[in-house]
């Protein structure tokens, strides 16, 4: 198992999920988010060929309100 | 477009609109009476965000079905970002998720007054547009910085009138026309600082494209009716600017024909 941060909370995943398992595993079900690691986007083409590693830090981001 | 007194069109970020307001969706007491706020305003530009989404809730994907039925260009800003690193990774995030090329660049400087970071700001607007992004900055009534932007091939600048949410109006008209003077050929929007509608009309009336807001409208006691009234008070403006506003004097001028004036005045 790694431990990674998503959404600035610590998660316990299998290793080496790419981000399509990942999001899988954490029982994302609605669409529309888009996704940082490390701090550098991961644009959905590229969900399969990312794999996670331990101590990464992930960002699922939706839409909402904005000024 | 209906209730509108003035039909003329403009163009921004290559789209033709009739609106010159851009409204911001936070802030109101509800969703519902944000979209009718959105609606009576007939802005055609609404801004919005990113944020975290645990899994399991969907409150972006109603906020999202929402702005997606009111069929209006959606512009993501990166608000909440220090850095232009932040600020790039969210306009890649945001262009994945909007499906637009649009992005209101915002890279805050200090915390207390929400002021951009000029230098961080330039550096990621310029990354951006090479990139093929129309970025929209938000950035101060500073003239050397509109001028940097534009350097670096910003067709769209956005001067602050004032701190964010503030309500104060425009602080320095003077710099905000020095800015105009400047670059007529550069699209340019008041963003921020607007509480209430006469800010408004000031801001067209210098001669600026657009106006973005959103506190004023969202906090208003009836933001339905606010936005209404924005709705007006810009296009007031525009019209005042485009007719051109009569050059101010230093000496008293009466309006009333002199000649005829009753004998009682005429050797006052």
């Amino acid at each position: 198992m790694i431990k990674v941060s998503v959404n600035g909370e610590i998660k316990e995943l299998k290793e080496n999920l790419n981000i399509k398992e990942m999001i899988e595993a954490l029982d994302y079900k609605q669409k529309g988010f888009a996704v940082a690691v490390n701090t550098c986007f991961i644009s959905i083409k590229s969900y399969e060929t990312t794999i996670i590693k331990d101590g990464d830090t992930i960002d699922i981001l939706a839409p909402v309100q904005g000024g | 477009m209906q209730n509108t007194i003035n039909d003329k069109t403009w163009e921004i970020g290559g789209k033709t609109l009739s609106s010159r307001l851009l409204i911001g969706s936070a802030l109101y007491p509800s969703p519902a009476n944000m979209e009718d706020a959105i609606k009576q305003s007939q802005a055609q530009i609404v801004t919005v965000a990113l944020r975290r989404q645990s899994a399991g809730e969907n409150a972006g994907g109603n906020f999202w079905n929402i702005i997606k039925d009111l069929n209006i260009h959606v512009l993501p800003n990166t608000a909440g970002c220090h850095s232009a690193k932040e600020a790039i990774t969210t306009a890649h995030m945001a262009r994945e998720v909007f499906d637009t090329n649009w992005i209101k660049l915002e890279v805050i400087g200090d915390q207390y007054n929400l002021q951009p970071d000029p230098f961080e700001t330039l550096k990621a607007a310029e990354i951006l547009i090479k990139e093929g992004f129309e970025v929209f900055p938000y950035t101060t009534d500073d003239l050397v910085v509109a001028k940097r932007l534009a350097d670096v091939g910003c067709k769209i600048i956005m001067p602050w009138g004032s701190m964010i949410g503030s309500g104060k109006g425009l602080s320095n008209p003077d710099n905000l026309l020095a800015i105009r003077k400047q670059f007529p050929e550069l699209q340019l929007i008041v963003d921020a600082g607007i509480g209430k509608p006469s800010h408004a009309t000031q801001a067209m009336e210098l001669g600026y494209d657009g106006i973005l807001l959103n506190s004023a409208i969202a906090l208003a006691l009836d933001p339905v009716q606010m936005a209404e009234a924005f709705r007006y008070a810009i296009e007031a403006g525009r019209l005042g600017y485009e007719a051109g506003v009569m050059q101010e004097r230093q000496f008293a001028s009466p309006s009333t024909p002199t000649i005829g004036t009753p004998f009682w005045h005429q050797f006052d």
